[in-house]
């Protein structure tokens, strides 16, 4: 599975469209003292918000990009006629490209991110604000992000071994992406008091998406990191188990898909 | 032991508006080892999707097809297999050299060994002064040219070819030729796809001739060429020295011998004259498709 993990790396490091959206998130990054100065009271939370925010945009045009186009794009291509004819099952395969995938989008969030806490210095230094900024916060904050975003191109891999076009992989997984993403709100609306008169059936299948869907929610630690809140280590386990079992989940799913599938 | 068994092989694809496309029917065939085996057929005749069953692209619908005893399922079966795909298409980003060291890798060959040998096989198909430019920038030549060397560098035992002289020049199918007669020298097995008849007279021992899905003919090359022969070009110069050529039919070659030597004539040459095997080849598949339709 190594080689198919540094193949799939190689390959992205080469790739002349990742650098140019990495070059895009880096001139983001550096706006961000100059925007985060139109806040005359907020710089500092402006500027977490802005460096944890561009991260993220980053993280989810690479993870919608590369998940979909691993296995559908390597089969368009016919790269997996030669592939799959060496000594190579096809879980390797689909592992070791997720694993690239996977090691990819973690690395780029960790040049971001340790980019966004040298841009919030500057803008602190600007401004200093009432209270020091939580590094180790705005840090987890960032991994945090990372695995949403290793989650979401373990959705559009998903995707990418059942479509022989780029329609699904590309369009189910922003549709997965903007759902997952709203799914608490949705939940918590639901058990409200407002949504007393909506019908039973609306309410079951809304909660039954959202069980199904992936909580994207439960990951975004952006307010404690702007307002240094206190994080609830429990609340952080749940998550890493929660992101663990999905993925384990998905990734079966997945694998036993592409195992059946004809190239 | 035989290289490629396959028993009772069938595969029907779904297709446009959900109709039954039968792409193979009820195909057997057995590859001894060390044997060249070419498999013929029109466009559509089901050579390639034989091929992608033995290599685990795609997945049985009935029978069975094994490599060395090995389930084509298992990856096992790849083992000592290299496989040359159709117009095959490598990463654009890589270059030779990086392609030919993650297959060594792949076939779990030490860092040594890949070097040494890719260099070799890179000298062998004239890609070396090119094996560290990215492949993006190939011609269709050198892109199946690495394709082959990616096939070739674990020396495996058993060669499948489909379509191996596609895009090549007549120098690099002449390579190819030479390959292909250099592994069956060393006891390799191949077994290869093609449209071209005049490859197969040139280097298989057998051949295959696979229509609509069936195999209709599964004949041993040397015989059909000797079965082939319908009569002989003899060429003479007679006691005035002039220079002749005459085309004798099978049965009255002794015949016209005696009576040309009695003449006093002098023989220069005697060559058989055959059918040959495209001739053969558009015969059988004539005779396939009036049979099927």
């Amino acid at each position: 599975m190594l080689p198919i993990i540094l193949m799939t790396m190689r390959c992205f490091l080469r790739d002349r469209i990742l650098f140019a959206l990495l070059g895009a998130a880096g001139l983001l990054l550096l706006l961000i003292p100059a925007m985060s100065s139109f806040s005359m009271r907020q710089v500092q939370e402006l500027s977490i918000t802005l460096s944890l925010s561009a991260n993220s945009f980053l993280l989810l045009i690479l993870a919608t990009l590369l998940g979909s186009a691993s296995v559908w794009g390597d089969i368009e291509r016919r790269y997996t006629a030669g592939l799959l004819g060496l000594p190579l099952s096809r879980r390797s395969y689909l592992l070791g490209k997720f694993t690239g995938i996977a090691v990819f989008l973690l690395a780029c969030c960790a040049i971001l991110a340790v980019a966004g806490l040298a841009v919030i210095a500057i803008a602190k230094s600007q401004y200093p604000a009432a209270s020091d900024p939580q590094w180790w916060v705005i840090l987890l904050a960032s991994a945090m992000i990372g695995l949403k975003y290793v989650l979401l191109a373990a959705f559009a891999m998903f995707f990418s071994t059942l479509s022989t076009s780029f329609f699904l992989p590309i369009f189910g997984t922003l549709g997965v992406y903007f759902a997952g993403t709203a799914s608490q709100e949705v939940f918590e609306y639901l058990n409200s008091d407002i949504a007393e008169n909506l019908s039973p059936l609306v309410k079951s299948c809304a909660e039954a998406f959202y069980y199904i869907l992936p909580n994207f929610s439960a990951f975004d630690l952006k307010v404690q990191a702007v307002y240094g809140l206190p994080l609830d280590a429990m609340s952080l386990l749940g998550t890493l188990l929660y992101f663990l079992a999905y993925l384990a989940v998905l990734l079966t799913l997945s694998v036993w898909l592409f195992e059946r599938r004809d190239l | 032991m035989n290289a490629i068994e396959i028993k009772g092989l069938s595969k029907t694809y779904r297709g446009k508006r959900g109709a039954r496309v039968e792409a193979l029917v009820d195909l057997n065939l057995d590859v001894k080892a060390g044997e060249v085996f070419g498999f013929l057929g029109p466009n559509g005749a089901g050579k390639s999707t034989t091929i992608k069953l033995l290599t685990g692209q795609l997945r049985l619908n009935s029978g069975c097809a094994m490599l060395f005893g090995v389930q084509v399922s298992d990856p096992d079966a790849r083992l000592r297999l290299g496989y040359l795909p159709e117009n095959p298409s490598l990463h654009g980003h890589m270059n030779a050299w990086e392609h030919l060291r993650f297959v060594g890798q792949i076939h779990g060959l030490d860092a040594q060994r890949i070097k040494r040998d890719s260099q070799q096989i890179l000298e062998l198909l004239e890609l070396d002064k090119d094996a560290k430019r990215p492949v993006k920038g190939y011609s269709k030549g050198m892109t199946q040219r690495l394709a082959l060397a990616v096939a070739l560098l674990p020396d495996p035992d058993l060669l499948i070819l489909d379509e191996p002289m596609s895009g090549l020049d007549p120098l690099g199918r002449a390579l190819v030729k030479d390959i292909i007669r250099d592994a069956k020298g060393r006891g390799k097995t191949v077994f290869f796809s093609t449209h071209i008849t005049s490859d197969i007279e040139a280097v298989c021992d057998r051949i295959g001739i696979v229509v609509r899905g069936r195999l209709c003919a599964l004949e041993n090359v040397a015989e059909l060429l000797r079965e082939g022969v319908e009569g002989y070009l003899v060429r003479y110069a007679d006691k005035l020295g002039c220079q002749h050529e005459d085309l004798i039919v099978r049965d009255r070659l002794r015949e016209r011998l005696d009576s040309l030597l009695a003449s006093g004539a002098t023989l220069d040459a005697i060559e058989p004259h055959r059918r040959d095997m495209e001739a053969y080849f558009l015969q059988t598949v004539k005779d396939a498709e009036a049979c099927l339709s």
